[in-house]
């Protein structure tokens, strides 16, 4: 197969200000591959896919496309030379139906204005034809799951059928660990098609997995081009990445306080679970496991107050405790680091600053008036503990990247009393130097004495830092885990029910 | 660059300073047109006459931080002063009483959003507009028909609301000092500032940080639907009537003041500054269009024109400041 370059980027750079995002990068991708592109956060990837875009005008550099020089580079030239993207957030309007999102301003019309029907079963055809899946076109958008609709969303970008290259950024974060398979297989069809595929993503198991060759970016520069990729790259990979080893990912345990903490007792919302009872000891990591549609989120939303218990009560470090809101559980001292940071977690127009002081306003303020001096020294305390970059209060959080912006969250609560900390997905988008962070920091939680559940989607880091993992099923709890000689192979199929979790604990 | 030419320079300095350039140019060119309007009683006038304009828009300024709209601002405005004539003129009432009468009856309009609202999940945008239609109709009703409730022997105090001065300065525009500096201070130094702001930018964001964002909610209503009314205490006491559905007159340009001042403001937000900033600029508009002479018809266009001339520079001076957020 003779190679043909799809597109390459020749010493691009693009500079903020105070920030080099990009600093001489070069990226070649060929017709037929799918080419990892991985990198810390904050080592320039989303630049590249938004000077790609055209989203941003680099200050040096070439971008060639099919062989063409593109000047200049707008959003329109890109899309003309058939590069299409499949970003990360999902972009759709949840009461449009399938087939109207996938035809969202590619409308078929006929003599007689919109021609419904072609829209339709062209939907229909190609995401069976192309993705593998079967869906009907007229469902809405909002009654999709996650994984639907980033089916969609991968079939909006492609459906014209002028795609030459195709950037994938991040395309299975918001995705449980069964459903990513979908999506992947989905990706491999495309490649047979002569289409260049760009995958960006966190999940080296996944680079690994998919990619035929693989750029490696670190502080704007491009340090690293693997040109064959088997299982056992991810090592070199992290290597690359952040430019030492990471020898492990998982802190060590120490010892532990002990003592009654939060009890959850028949806790039912009538919907998504029933008669759920767990409890968390003091300075214990208990995780939750279940694939989407467990019920685990709704659980989750539940003990904080987000949802309505139907039946249920609580009780922390002994005393009964009603939850009835968010409000409630923050008095109570129990803190959620929610899933979607970004829509739930942060405030993303607001700044460093008063994101980490919004949930301790009363502690600021002198007569009602807010001591501005106070929020901004307690903030750079936690820069300082947590690591935070930049290390700079004022920062807008949008600006942020994902592990810096899940630290922001951490913060708002460090700074609180709270003696219950939820997880949910703590580490999604999250790139490999942070998520070490980050568990560190949650087992540093646990030895100071907290509870802390995790809730997650990814077996490898429930068995990594959790004491003990209750899984869900169907609105369940069918089983409950000790980390202790429990291999993730042992996890996964306990989670997705393909072994019986009685016959794992006999095995011991 | 080596390109830059003096008409980039100029783009830059629009860019930079815009809308305070539109301001002092059309400040110019009113002064130059009509010598008139530059003199003390005349920009007196233009203050007076906003006062009643900015207390409606600060009310408004508080919903729209919270992530809403109140259609129902004139409403609030009749109701006070509706409530303010009738104790004056059928119970009574001292001024101070008609006055508290008056808030009260707005604070109605205020609870009856936060119960659409909140209890019943209406958006702010359908809510405030059923209180609108709702209030319109309650008034003719009461008033058989819209008619007005004039009240000639008004005490000399009530009336003072809007004729007298402190220490020669007019009485509304007091108030209405008063009101921006203790609206300035709770939106956006104190701590429920910062709350509303936030339930105003990311709602879900807000609950999950521990924030009642209902219990502010209704507050903000209320104290919003108070606010008004205080303007309608203002208006009623200036012509000595209640005029029923007079506060709608005020409607458009209260939303208008508001975003004008958000786009003023580096982030976007909502602010109480920047509505002020957005009061004056179309006083001043309006009262400055009325010297130059002009067809009362092509005033609307103009002032219109304006407005989305300013509120464009104002824009792209947000960009330059940002080149992040595109």
């Amino acid at each position: 197969m003779s190679y043909q370059r799809a597109f390459s980027l020749q010493g691009v750079t693009k500079e903020f200000p105070g920030v080099r995002a990009l600093d001489k990068a070069s990226l070649d991708v060929e017709v037929g591959e799918v080419h990892g592109l991985v990198g810390e956060n904050g080592a320039g990837k989303s630049t590249v896919v938004k000077v790609l875009a055209g989203v941003y005008q680099p200050d040096a550099g070439l971008v060639t496309i099919g062989g063409e020089t593109l000047s200049p580079i707008t959003p329109d030239t890109v899309h003309a030379a058939g590069v299409r993207f499949v970003h990360q957030e999902l972009h759709l309007v949840p009461h449009f139906t399938v087939a109207e999102s996938v035809f969202l301003g590619q409308e078929r019309s006929g003599r007689l204005g919109l021609n419904t029907k072609a829209m339709r079963e062209e939907t229909e055809a190609f995401l069976h034809d192309m993705l593998g899946v079967d869906m009907p076109s007229s469902r809405l958008i909002r009654d999709l799951t996650t994984a639907e609709r980033k089916l969609v969303q991968i079939a909006r970008a492609l459906i014209d059928e002028a795609a030459k290259v195709v950037v994938f950024d991040e395309p299975t974060a918001p995705l449980a660990s069964d459903e990513i398979e979908t999506v992947m297989s989905a990706i491999r069809r495309l490649t047979e098609q002569d289409i260049a595929i760009l995958y960006v993503s966190h999940y080296l198991s996944e680079i690994t997995d998919i990619c035929d060759r693989v750029t490696v970016f670190r502080q704007g520069k491009t340090v690293g081009v693997f040109d064959t990729i088997t299982d056992q790259s991810g090592r070199d990979l992290v290597y690359a990445m952040v430019g030492r080893d990471i020898a492990d990912m998982f802190p060590v345990k120490g010892d532990r306080v002990a003592g009654p903490g939060l009890e959850v007792v028949g806790l039912s919302d009538g919907r998504a679970f029933a008669n759920i009872s767990l409890h968390v000891e003091k300075g214990e990591i208990l995780g939750i496991a279940g694939l989407i549609g467990s019920g685990r989120e709704e659980l989750i939303d539940t003990i904080y107050g987000l949802r309505k218990a139907q039946t249920g009560t609580f009780q922390l470090e002994g005393e009964p405790l009603a939850i009835k809101s968010a409000a409630q559980a923050v008095d109570a001292g129990i803190v959620l680091v929610p899933r979607d940071r970004r829509h739930d977690g942060l405030v993303l127009p607001m700044t460093m600053a008063e994101n980490v002081t919004l949930a301790t306003l009363d502690q600021n303020t002198s007569l009602g008036l807010e001591n501005r001096r106070v929020a901004r020294e307690r903030t750079e305390a936690q820069i300082t503990a947590l690591d935070i970059r930049p290390p700079d209060p004022d920062v807008v959080t949008r600006l942020l990247s994902g592990g810096n912006q899940q630290k922001v969250v951490l913060a708002r609560w460090m700074v609180t009393s709270a003696r219950v900390f939820i997880f949910d997905d703590p580490t999604v988008g999250v790139d490999v130097g942070a998520k070490s962070e980050i568990y560190q920091l949650i087992d540093d939680l646990s030895a100071g004495g907290a509870c802390v559940i995790v809730s997650s989607s990814d077996p490898v880091e429930l068995q990594g830092i959790c004491d003990r993992i209750v899984i869900m099923m169907r609105g369940d709890i069918i089983g409950e885990l000790q980390t202790e000689d429990l291999s993730v192979d042992e996890l996964v199929s306990a989670i997705t029910g393909a072994r019986d979790i009685k016959n794992l604990t006999d095995a011991d | 660059m080596e390109t830059s030419t003096s008409t980039n320079m100029i783009w830059v300095l629009l860019q930079r300073f815009g809308f305070l350039l539109v301001f002092a140019a059309f400040f110019g060119l009113f002064a130059v047109w009509n010598p008139v309007f530059l003199q003390g009683g005349n920009l007196l006038n233009v203050i007076e006459g906003s006062a009643v304009l900015m207390i409606i828009a600060l009310g408004m300024t508080l919903i729209v931080a919270t992530g809403g709209i109140d259609l129902s601002v004139g409403i609030a405005l009749d109701f006070g002063a509706a409530f303010a004539v009738v104790a004056l003129k059928s119970y009574g009432m001292d001024w101070f009483g008609a006055a508290c009468a008056g808030l009260i009856g707005g604070s109605i309009v205020g609870l009856f959003n936060a119960i659409l609202v909140i209890g019943l999940r209406v958006s702010p945008f359908l809510a405030t507009l059923s209180t609108f239609f709702i209030g319109s109709s309650v008034q003719r009703i009461f008033t058989n028909g819209g008619g007005p409730i004039s009240h000639r022997r008004m005490p000399e105090e009530f009336r003072n609301l809007a004729l007298g001065d402190i220490y020669g300065v007019p009485t509304e525009a007091v108030i209405a000092t008063v009101l921006v500096v203790l609206y300035f201070l709770v939106l956006e130094r104190s701590i429920w500032g910062r709350r509303i702001h936030a339930m105003g930018m990311q709602r879900s964001a807000a609950i999950v940080a521990g924030i009642r964002v209902n219990r502010i909610l209704i507050l903000c209503f209320i104290v919003a639907s108070m606010t008004c009314a205080a303007g309608g205490l203002i208006a009623a006491a200036n012509i000595r009537m209640f005029t029923p559905l007079s506060g709608f007159s005020y409607l458009l340009d209260a939303i208008a003041a508001v975003f004008v001042g958000a786009a003023l403001h580096p982030r976007g937000r909502p602010n109480v500054l920047g509505t002020v900033a957005g009061v004056l600029f179309l006083g001043m508009v309006a009262n400055g269009l009325n010297l130059m002479g002009l067809n009362f018809n092509t005033k609307d266009a103009l002032q219109g024109i304006i407005l989305v001339s300013a509120l464009a520079l104002a824009v792209a001076q947000q960009r330059a400041r940002n080149p992040l957020v595109s």
